[in-house]
């Protein structure tokens, strides 16, 4: 039973680790848009994260799966879940950029200007590096986060952990054991998630002291 | 390129508005090939302002800022200034600050280096060579492998001055380069630039330290309320100011 349901993590990590790289990359795109000189851009973006942010996520899911279906674009299950999470993550990730990029103060913005680089190597050496150190533990746990919310892609019947968990509740009964073998694996995934943000964070801690 | 004696950096008619407020009224200035020239005036006055402006870190309202022949206009409809302009200005003006702003996580050489390779694109043997040469003028060449977080702030600001220097500017602007810094640590980065001076390098710098502007300035502007209220040869107007603002505020600094 324990390798049955063992053998939706794959899924699980499938989804969580594409919506959460694709979430990071467009995240970049958020937060560059939230932070824009146009008020045009930044209140576009704040829309986008603000709706994202309000409604659940089982149910962009479901409009992602069934609505978009609907008009045309029938997306699979697997799909439609690396889809709903990539873009629900990109506004998260987006918003916790941006509370990096506040905290890094003008001063270094000037500098790189002040010395000619440009707009990409600006965010690409001087910025990205240094929130990267801020925000880190926050992306980890948003991370977290988001591999709990996956176990949602079993409604749509991507046949991950909790959907099989609930395949052997159906035809056994036996579902306390059944979730908490899912529970137990979800607490495996997440302390050593956990422990490991927290080495990296202090290690670059004591690299490059800031006073 | 500039001649002896030729205007190489000038600022005309420069206004800038934050909102409503009126920062900088009608504030014009030249600046000579291997001058050097002070900025003095009471806090709150638009001195980092101005010099701000004079590298666009931060845009006019209206004005022209022209380095050689090379002349950027704004407002009248225009009010940001092409990528080309920023970097051709930027390429040509250093800027030095007073809070140092070296990049905390980069070591001092990489500092020192990364403007280099990335925009004037030097390899990186030639990028070091000129890194350690520009460390071993400011008497910094054992910190090239430390992080700035473990440099006092007088090496920091030595190494921001490697920084700018590395990129072979024209111009180096100074904003309050030592106001971060003990006296005695301030007045070793005041040598520095004094050297830089020697050796014909233009500058403008904003200032409180009366002594460097008299003694090694060609001429000072004395700023109040967003305007130039003064303007002349360092001695002439630090003993015998002509403006009764001129002689509050150095009344307000000598005294002190
Ligand atoms: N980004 C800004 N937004 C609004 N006001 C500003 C900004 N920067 C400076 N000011 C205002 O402009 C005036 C001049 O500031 P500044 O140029 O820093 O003066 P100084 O360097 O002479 O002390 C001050 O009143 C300051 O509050
Ligand atoms: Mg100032």
């Amino acid at each position: 039973m324990v390798l049955f349901i063992a053998q939706g993590l794959i899924w699980t990590v499938i989804i969580t680790l594409s919506s959460f790289a694709l979430g990071a990359l467009f995240g970049v795109f958020v937060a560059l848009a939230r932070s824009a000189s146009s008020r045009v851009i930044r209140a576009l973006a704040r829309i986008y994260v603000d709706m994202i942010r309000s409604v659940p996520p089982l149910v962009w899911l479901f409009i992602v799966f069934f609505g978009l279906a609907e008009l045309g674009l029938k997306l699979s299950p697997l799909q439609s879940a690396i889809v709903t999470f990539s873009v629900i993550a990109s506004a998260y990730l987006g918003e916790i950029y941006r509370g990096g990029l506040a905290s890094l103060g003008s001063g270094q913005i000037e500098a790189a200007q002040s010395i000619g680089l440009s707009r990409f190597d600006l965010l690409a050496r001087i910025i990205s590096p240094q929130i990267f150190r801020t925000v880190s533990p926050s992306m980890v746990t948003y991370g977290i986060g988001l591999m709990k919310d996956s176990a949602l892609a079993s409604t749509i019947g991507v046949v991950e952990m909790t959907f099989r968990a609930n395949q052997v509740t159906q035809s056994t009964g036996m579902g306390l054991t059944s979730f908490a073998i899912v529970g137990g694996i979800y607490l495996a995934l997440s302390i050593p998630l956990g422990l490991w943000a927290r080495r990296v964070d202090e290690k670059m801690r004591k690299k490059y002291v800031v006073n | 390129m500039s001649t002896e004696n030729k205007t190489y950096l000038s600022a005309r008619n420069i206004t800038k508005d934050f909102g409503t407020t009126r920062v900088l009224d009608d504030v014009s200035m030249d600046i000579q090939s291997g001058d050097v020239v002070s900025i003095i005036g009471p806090s709150g006055a638009g001195k980092s302002t101005f010099l701000r402006c004079m590298n666009l870190l931060e845009t006019p309202t209206s004005g022209t800022v022209e380095i050689g022949d090379f002349a950027i206009t704004l407002g009248a409809g225009r009010s940001t200034a092409s990528k080309k302009e920023l970097a051709t200005l930027r390429r040509n003006v250093g800027m030095v600050f007073q809070s140092f702003n070296l990049f905390p996580h980069l070591t001092v050489l990489e500092n020192i280096c990364l403007a280099q390779r990335r925009v004037l694109g030097r390899d990186a043997e030639q990028a070091r060579v000129r890194a350690f040469e520009l460390l071993d003028r400011v008497g910094l060449k054992d910190k090239s492998e430390e992080y700035p977080g473990r440099c006092s702030g007088g090496q920091q600001q030595r190494v921001a001055i490697a920084r700018s220097l590395s990129l072979d500017p024209q111009v180096m602007l100074f904003d309050e380069p030592t106001s971060a810094l003990d006296p005695e640590v301030g007045a070793e980065i005041l040598a520095v630039m004094r050297e830089l001076a020697e050796e014909g390098m233009t500058m403008m710098v904003v200032t409180h330290e009366m002594g460097f502007a008299r003694q090694v300035g060609d001429k000072v502007h004395v700023m109040v309320g967003g305007r130039i209220v003064e303007s002349g040869d360092p001695e002439q107007v630090m003993t015998q100011p002509s403006h009764e603002r001129t002689r509050q505020f150095l009344a307000a600094v000598l005294g002190r």
